[in-house]
């Protein structure tokens, strides 16, 4: 029998090496996950849409019929920025979230976030600087590139123009608002989203703080090798 | 403690609010009925920002025949049409216009600290409404550092007490600092804060459910919470307490105007001295709008950064600032956080972030090797500010997925420290220019060695509560919250901004309330502190001992008859 997520021996702490490979994870069997990998595979948070105010509702179903489109990267800051994305977000094949185009209009729209380390320019500034850096990212195989995003997120890259470790915090900090807003990351992690006007009833841990309708964690990867391979 | 009595109505007498609300909608009702006057008209306050301070004030003023006009940069929310139950698609709450960040640690604002918007940040704030204990008024008397202020506990305590019924205030009989309970009661607890509370328990760190500005029962016309878990986003339910819904609607009953989309640009004053109103942004074209008495209230940033714009002749370097104190003592609170993990799911979504407390490390111990303390409290990231968390503690790519994956397993404390006062934690003004060609704030932030000690102690001590509940891994992020002082008042023009009854030292009708006139800020969160601050002026006000009033026309006219 496979093993559940009790036990804690797939996180990247617990573990020597690197992260578990995803691809021993259960296959989603309804609705999207980025890369249709996740722990609930029957979760589908869209499911829920009727049940959400209109003003919710409608702005969760535009993210996730609507991805924009890239109005402020030119296309070499998009292959850039695109390879860069996918490295900080794993997303190594579709579907993916699109969070090149997300951070775009973010940017586009001047949505800035409040604040503006004295030593960077604006935020949309700062990402075509980093794309120009990190220039011919989207070219190299996948060994390197995950080499040169890895120095760049531990500060090793010293660039003239900005100070990368400042950039970093800003490229990760625009790449995870995004990921992380949109519902099918929501079905990867079995976060049930807006819960207005329902709310919850029961809080507790255990058994009996569970809902009917609340996603269910599938059990974790069979560590059992199929006979033959 | 007010004498208590069981058949009192749940609605203080004092303020309406609550029963002028609609059932069945979230907005204020009647707006259409709102008082306005004209630029012109010479009003006898106008009050720059409407954020918890500015909100009591004007509600407590206009009980006493007080005209009143707010100003407010941001809009004016409808919660039903305006929020939505989203991280994401709730950008517009925060300040989101440019401010620049420096120093050895520089502080990140936005949608962390800074509201903007009718109800200020209250709207996006947890809910958490601790009181400051009495030490924080003299932590430089008892422990040598930080500041004392020029008013004691003892001067706000009626009005701790006021305005915890006005919220209201959930939460369990409270030991520490002044021991005191609550109008409401504690709401029950999650699987997340249990399995806190059990490891707290295992190691002998007290906790508390509350105390939470969340309703838990009858209140008028909110409703009850439903435990989404989406306070930081604004609350859609109107159970989270906000001066948009606490103040407001009894302040707009007796007679204030709120004008929103409205941008303060300078204080202006006459040729005596004294300001004459103030000047203002709203729809592209500049206004002025006289008043007789001029109250700033724009929170940390703001409020400095409004004296520093408003040069003149007197005040070159920005109006009662001629002792260079203004945006100086800026403080934070250390705000790390740390998750663990458990082999339950846990939901830390599933209830409001605000949960259980504890103030056992509270004051100085010098055992401990630095001076004052922190306090301990739950918080329930949602998904993007788990990310965020994840990041922080160095994971990306496939880590990061990993970790975000176990969301549901994990349950999180964070720590209020208290960071000291530092003239050069400071706002200032930048080069750079907003949309209306004002020079931007400029926030320089660095810590001190008691500041490094506290952060690493208290974040030791959640290490240790995880560890007795027997986590499975554990999370760190070090961040900051809150935002005080900056305008602060004191004994001495030569060291605050203003005195105890918050008026500037060099103009006689200018007066600072909000969170930048705290010398000191405790391991509490500040909102219910400054309510009380503006309660405090308001009686101050209107009782006459400070001199400044309605003009002699508003009290014939009938309307303000004494409360």
């Amino acid at each position: 029998m496979a093993r559940s997520f009790r036990d804690a021996e797939h996180l990247p702490k617990r573990r020597s090496g690197p992260a578990a490979d995803p691809e021993k994870l259960p296959r989603q069997r309804n609705g999207t996950t980025p890369q249709m990998h996740g722990r609930y595979p029957d979760f589908n948070v869209m499911e829920d849409a009727p049940h959400w105010d209109r003003v919710t509702r409608e702005l969760l179903e535009k993210r996730v019929a609507e991805p924009p489109t890239c109005r402020l990267f030119a296309e070499r800051e998009q292959l850039t920025l695109g390879a860069l994305f996918d490295e900080i977000l794993a997303q190594e094949r579709d579907p993916r979230v699109p969070v090149l185009q997300m951070v775009d209009a973010k940017l586009y729209e001047r949505k800035f976030d409040g604040f503006r380390y004295a030593q960077l320019p604006d935020d949309d500034r700062t990402m075509r600087i980093v794309a120009r850096q990190l220039d011919g990212l989207s070219e190299l195989g996948p060994e390197q590139r995950h080499e040169r995003v890895r120095a760049f997120a531990d500060g090793e890259l010293a660039w003239e123009e900005i100070d990368s470790k400042l950039a970093w915090k800003v490229a990760s900090r625009l790449a995870v608002s995004a990921f992380y807003s949109h519902p099918w990351a929501f079905n990867e992690i079995g976060f049930r989203g807006p819960a207005y006007p329902r709310g919850y009833m029961r809080r507790n841990m255990g058994p009996t703080g569970v809902e009917p309708d609340e996603p269910q964690e599938a059990f974790g990867p069979d560590p059992v090798q199929d006979v033959g391979s | 403690m007010p004498r208590s009595n069981p058949f009192r109505d749940p609605v203080p007498s004092w303020n309406r609010s609550a029963s002028l609300l609609d059932v069945h909608k979230r907005g204020i009702p009647g707006l259409e009925r709102m008082a306005h006057h004209e630029d012109s008209d010479e009003v006898d306050m106008v009050i720059v920002g409407a954020g918890a301070g500015g909100c009591t004030l004007a509600q407590r003023l206009a009980r006493r025949g007080w005209r009143i006009v707010i100003l407010e940069s941001g809009p004016f929310w409808d919660p039903d049409r305006d929020w939505v139950s989203d991280e994401a698609g709730s950008h517009k709450l925060y300040w989101t216009a440019t401010r620049v960040i420096d120093g050895e640690d520089p502080v990140e604002l936005g949608k962390n600290n800074s509201g903007h918007g009718v109800g200020g940040s209250m709207v996006h704030y947890a809910g958490y409404a601790p009181r400051f204990h009495p030490s924080d008024f003299e932590t430089h008397r008892r422990d040598g550092v930080g500041a004392d202020w020029p008013i004691s506990y003892a001067d706000l305590k009626p009005h701790y007490e006021k305005v915890e019924r006005e919220l209201p205030v959930a939460g369990q009989n409270w030991p520490w600092g002044d021991p005191h309970s609550y109008p409401h009661a504690a709401h029950p607890l999650s699987g997340a804060a249990e399995i806190a509370w059990q490891g707290a328990r295992k190691l002998g760190v007290r906790m508390r459910v509350g105390p939470v500005a969340i309703t838990n029962g009858v209140f008028g016309n909110r409703p009850h919470c439903i435990y989404r878990g989406f306070c930081l986003q604004g609350c859609k339910v109107n159970a989270k307490a906000s001066p948009l819904i606490t103040h407001l609607p009894d302040a707009i009953e007796h007679g204030v105007e709120v004008r929103a989309d409205s941008h303060v640009a300078r204080v202006e004053l006459d040729e005596s001295g004294k300001c004459s109103g103030v000047s203002y942004f709203h729809a592209g074209r500049e206004h002025f709008q006289r008043a007789a008495a001029v109250v700033v209230a724009g929170y940390s940033i703001e409020s400095p950064r409004l004296l520093l714009n408003s040069t003149s002749q007197h005040f070159p370097n920005g109006l009662a600032n001629n002792s260079d104190q203004v945006g100086r003592f800026v403080m934070v609170q250390g705000a790390s956080q740390v998750a663990g993990r458990f082999p339950q799911l846990a939901h830390q979504y599933k209830a409001p972030p605000p949960e259980i407390c504890s103030e056992q490390y509270y004051e100085t111990n010098i055992s401990r090797g630095f001076a004052r303390g922190f306090s301990i409290q739950t918080v329930g990231p949602l998904p993007i500010g788990w990310a965020e968390h994840v990041l922080a503690d160095g994971h990306w790519g496939h880590a990061l997925r990993e970790y975000m994956r176990d969301y549901n397993h994990w349950s999180t404390l964070g720590l209020l420290c208290e960071l000291l006062p530092q003239p050069e934690n400071r706002v200032r003004l930048a080069e750079e220019l907003d949309s209306h060609g004002l020079p931007v704030a400029r926030f320089t932030y660095s810590q001190c060695e008691n500041d490094r000690a506290n952060i690493a102690y208290g974040k030791h001590v959640l290490e240790q509560i995880w560890e007795a509940a027997e986590a499975q891994d554990t999370l760190t992020i070090d961040r900051y919250a809150h935002l005080v002082g900056g305008c602060r008042m004191g004994s001495s023009a030569e060291t605050s901004v203003v005195d105890s009854d918050h008026r500037a030292w060099e103009i006689p009708n200018l007066f600072v309330c909000d969170g930048s006139v705290m010398p000191t800020q405790g391991s509490a969160n500040p909102a219910l502190t400054i309510m009380a601050l503006a309660s405090r002026f308001a009686q101050r006000l209107a009782d006459k001992r400070v001199a400044s009033g309605p003009s002699a026309r508003a009290r014939s006219s009938g309307e303000g008859a004494l409360a």
